[in-house]
């Protein structure tokens, strides 16, 4: 994702669709640089050709249908940059909700470019959680990958450490862009309802 | 008895590749212990017999809050420890780290993790030669797992760390941070196990051999992993693997063997070289202290953060003893924002349970700031709760040449590593020449050695008296300073103390900063905030040669703007969503411009009634503002900029209004328990005390019992939960019931990512709220019935 996509997913995330002005655009490019430096992306994932049992119900079965294998994913940026949102919320609150913004952004720009060493035909990342999915199914991608070694934790309550965190799973052999069509959350979404998407790039 | 730091010493290889190389690779690696007890002892035998000195038991996933099987942990401690010395070599006891990840990332408590480490130690004991501490990435975890260790046994403790290609910890930590903290701790050996494969460490290995005079040990895997057909493959030959250990070796590492992948074979390698001696290696010791991610080296001028100290300062005092840590925190923030190295924090005022409070301060602090802290204070048992709750290795402030008190404080340096203060006073106070004052300067020193404190880790203070008092006894501090460098040691001074009860105390601070600095003062003690202070240890850094290239000056001045000018300049680190210079009260509020609002305030106050400037103005102002943000047309910093700068103006009509309204009601907040996201929750808390509500943050994370403690102490218009997930709806759910049992008569509101009306209905609450502007509406009219 070049840097101006990067810029719009994380204005998206602060809730805001139209042109950006020359201070907004300060402000985020700021953030974004600090999101960087303070960001350490790791990630793994593993090859599998059969579906795990899970992924044989729905919504997971449709999303796969037409890969010849996916891949399970992890990835996180690290607790470094959540100490340091944690803190600006207190000393600058403005900066804080830009910085978490741009760590969201982020960690899904570097999860697309790293799930490109799984081909050009791959299917965007599906994340338990999304598209009336379960996200307790995180568990199942836990066991599955270990990313307790790269610093991942799944809390009992299901949520992933540290926040910035993602587990999903990646169809091979398929192209596959994120659409609102095949959403379940289609009929309810608030996002629709305000003519826009949950998502920004129309790319994986 | 092991050679250690005399002959090289090999351990054993990868056990989890050897499972699986043995078709054991699906099971739970602990049980194989008792399922599988001939396999496991196999694998121990091949080691021994390719020459492995010590045999690691399988045991690394063996604690409480990692171990999920079905056997007692006692059982498998026991047959762990058996098929291990079923090979007939010394046995140390496999260690890992709990899987967890620790407060604040996780959920874990450092209490937690030191009892789970406690409870192997007392299991294991009298069976085994010594522990294996290996594959740790948190210094957190890792404070906690040799801590329990050695105060649960006297066997050597050894202790490996991962780390990535760049040389940090998945948290962050250097391998100087590692050797610091445990070296500290009394470790008899550290390194690097796991990670990455030997030349990939190689440049970690070389740190920590310049870092440590205590033996390294080294255990890398059989290089970089692989992915073929979704497997994990390592495939380094065995020539590759004992080329680069033997520079290793060569290098002065005195302990050998090998993580994943590595096999008997690799280790019948590395045995080849048994009893060879291990090279003498010349460490330069600094004295440095470290939080997990910053290591601050006394060896230029570093500043240390005055501020969080009570002394003097209302705010701070009444913080304490209501356990405010937010305000203590965001002193901390500001500090650390204008430049400090290191902060002093000392919690000490009348009537408190100092022990308590420091533990709970160092801990707050440590969540949201990284710089190494100076736990200060006058009770022993303060500093050991700072000293030991403290993520990293802390400076002790302090002890004096008073015999009592270095028999009090210099066990707790010793324990934990910590770098000590020395004050140069005793029981007949502060001597008047600089010689007297190196001679308490010189006993601290030996009696520190004494109780086996390096030079390196001791400080001294030679103690500033005021010049309108004791004019003659300027220089002698100055002077104490130059004699006390001849020790070997570093130098501190609290320097504002010079000028007190003189007119323009800035002028005075500043020159004899330079003069002290000149002299060879290391760390002076000082407010940050002071701009001008600053300014003087970043131009000495010019003047002295120790800012190569005048980088960080130029850094810091390039945008200098001369004093008479300033004034129209926004001030620097504020960030601003829109910059220009603003209007009326109405548009600084508008436009988020918090500057100027103090100001357009007391202006807009001359004319009208406080009321009236909240209901005319701020109300009106924010009301435009989320009129904005709900259509799209602002953005969340533009929300949230224009709440903080009402927050101000509320703070400005407040003052005018003291007696005739209060604030219009308390809001309890809190993410529910399970839920560590809080960042809905903050832009609520934002958003309510803009609107001049009074908010009680109980955090994220919150047990239902501090939930329901609060809301019965506190009585409050309302009680706000959020929770992001469906998972922690449940416990959300509890809240309101617990909440509800309990009588409590404040309305109940919910939020949160995944909540709608109908979940709210369904768990009991009073209130669905959308957002924090909703939030806002829903207590403006439940004040108004």
């Amino acid at each position: 994702m070049n840097s101006s996509e990067l810029r719009k997913a994380a204005c998206s995330y602060l809730g805001f669709y139209g042109e950006p002005t020359e201070e907004m655009i300060a402000l985020v490019d700021s953030g974004m640089e600090e999101a960087r430096a303070l960001a350490h992306f790791r990630a793994v994932g593993k090859v599998f050709s059969a579906p795990l049992a899970f992924l044989e119900k729905e919504p997971y079965a449709s999303f796969l249908a037409g890969c010849s294998s996916y891949a399970l994913v992890a990835m996180t940026l690290g607790s470094e940059v959540e100490r340091r949102i944690r803190a600006l919320f207190l000393s600058d609150p403005v900066r804080g909700v830009v910085l978490d913004a741009c760590a969201s952004a982020l960690v899904e720009a570097e999860g697309d470019a790293w799930e490109a060493q799984f081909g050009a035909a791959r299917t965007y990342r599906f994340c338990p959680g999304y598209g009336g999915s379960d996200v307790r199914d995180v568990k199942e991608i836990f066991a599955a990958l270990r990313p307790e070694k790269i610093g991942m934790e799944l809390l009992e309550s299901g949520l992933m450490a540290p926040q910035k965190s993602m587990a999903g799973i990646v169809g091979i052999g398929k192209t596959k862009l994120r659409s609102c069509g095949a959403c379940m959350l289609r009929e309810k979404c608030i996002f629709l309802k305000e003519g826009t998407r949950c998502f920004r790039s129309e790319n994986n | 008895m092991l050679p250690l730091g005399k002959q090289l010493i090999v351990f054993d290889g990868g056990f989890g590749s050897e499972l699986e190389r043995r078709g054991l690779g699906e099971y739970i690696p602990e049980d194989l212990n008792v399922t599988h007890a001939d396999e496991i002892r196999a694998i121990h035998r091949a080691y021994a017999e390719a020459g492995a000195d010590v045999i690691t038991a399988n045991s690394f996933g063996l604690n409480r809050i990692k171990y999920k099987g079905k056997y007692p942990l006692e059982t498998l401690v026991r047959a762990a420890v058996e098929n291990a010395r079923a090979a007939g070599k010394e046995v140390f006891f496999d260690v890992g780290p709990t899987g967890a990840l620790l407060a604040p990332v996780g959920t874990l408590t450092f209490d937690e993790a030191y009892e789970a480490f406690a409870e192997i130690a007392r299991l294991t004991s009298d069976m085994v030669g010594g522990y294996i501490v290996e594959t740790f990435s948190d210094l957190y975890e890792l404070k906690a797992c040799v801590l329990a260790l050695k105060e649960h046994s006297d066997k050597p403790v050894y202790a490996t760390v991962t780390f990535d290609a760049g040389g940090r910890t998945l948290t962050g930590s250097t391998p100087e941070i590692v050797a610091d903290l445990l070296e500290g701790l009394g470790v008899d050996a550290l390194g690097v196990n796991c990670s990455l494969g030997p030349e990939e460490l190689a440049p970690i290995v070389e740190r920590l051999l310049n870092a440590t005079d205590l033996p390294v040990i080294v255990q890398p895997n059989r290089g970089l992993p692989k992915l073929e057909n979704g497997k994990t493959v390592y495939d380094l030959s065995e020539d590759e693997f004992a080329r680069w250990m033997r520079k290793f070796v060569e290098m002065g590492v005195s302990v050998v063997g090998g993580c994943c992948g590595t096999t008997p074979a690799f280790i019948r390698r590395l045995a080849e070289w048994k009893g060879r001696a291990v090279p003498a290696r010349n460490v330069v010791r600094r004295t440095a202290v470290c939080s997990a991610t910053q290591r601050v080296v006394l060896e230029i001028v570093k500043v240390c953060g005055e501020r969080l100290n009570p002394t003097g300062k209302k705010k701070l005092k009444e913080a304490l003893s209501a356990e405010d840590y937010d305000y203590l925190v965001s002193e901390a923030i500001r500090q650390q924002e204008a430049g400090a190295d290191l902060l002093d924090l000392n919690v000490g005022i009348p009537k408190i349970d100092e022990p308590t409070v420091m533990r709970r301060a160092v801990t707050a602090v440590q969540e949201y700031v990284d710089l190494p802290l100076q736990i200060d204070s006058s009770d022993p048992s303060a500093i050991e709760a700072g000293v030991r709750y403290y993520n990293g290795v802390p400076l002790i402030n302090s002890v004096n040449g008073e015999e009592a008190v270095m028999e009090r404080v210099f066990p707790i340096a010793k324990k934990y590593g910590a770098v000590v203060l020395g004050l140069t006073m005793d029981q007949n106070g502060v001597p008047r020449t600089a010689q007297a004052r190196f001679g308490i300067a010189k006993r601290i020193v030996a009696r520190a050695e004494k109780y086996g404190i390096p030079r390196h880790k001791v400080m001294i203070d030679t103690l500033v008296l005021t010049a309108s008092a004791e004019q003659p006894l300027v220089m002698e501090t100055v002077k104490a300073l130059s004699l006390v460098q001849s020790l070997g040691v570093k130098t501190a001074l609290g320097v504002s103390n010079v000028s007190f009860g003189l007119p323009n105390r800035p002028l005075l601070n500043k020159t004899f900063l330079a003069m002290a600095m000149t002299c060879g003062l290391n760390m002076p003690i000082l407010n940050p905030l002071d701009g001008e202070m600053m300014g003087a240890v970043r131009a000495f850094g010019v003047l002295a040669n120790t800012d190569a290239g005048a980088e960080k000056y130029i850094e810091a001045y390039r945008d200098f703007v001369p004093a008479q000018t300033a004034a129209a300049a926004p001030a620097a680190g504020q960030s601003a969503v829109q910059t220009e210079g603003a209007g009326d009260l109405f548009d600084c509020v508008k436009r988020g411009v918090k500057q100027g609002v103090r100001a357009a305030a007391e202006r807009e106050l001359a004319q009208k009634a406080p009321l009236d400037v909240v209901n005319d103005v701020l109300i009106k102002a924010l009301e435009e503002v989320g009129a904005g943000y709900e259509k799209g047309t602002l953005f969340l910093p533009q929300l949230i900029a224009s709440a903080e700068a009402a927050k101000e103006a509320f703070a400005v009509v407040g003052e005018h209004m003291e007696k005739t309204a209060a604030k219009k009601g308390t809001v309890v907040l809190a993410t529910v328990r399970g839920d560590v996201h809080d960042i809905g929750k903050n832009i609520v808390k934002v958003v309510l005390e803009s609107y001049g509500f009074e908010v009680v943050d109980l955090g994220k994370d919150t047990p239902v019992e501090r939930v329901v403690e609060a809301a019965m102490r506190i009585q409050p218009l309302a009680v706000g939960l959020s929770a992001l997930m469906t998972t922690t709806v449940r416990s959300m759910e509890e809240t309101v019931r617990a909440l509800r049992e309990k009588g409590c008569k404040s309305k109940i509101f919910v939020g949160g990512a995944v909540l709608t009306a109908e979940i709210a209905r369904e768990i009991g609450a009073d209130y669905y709220t959308a957002n924090a502007l909703e939030l806002v509406k829903a207590l403006e009219s439940l004040l108004a019935k």
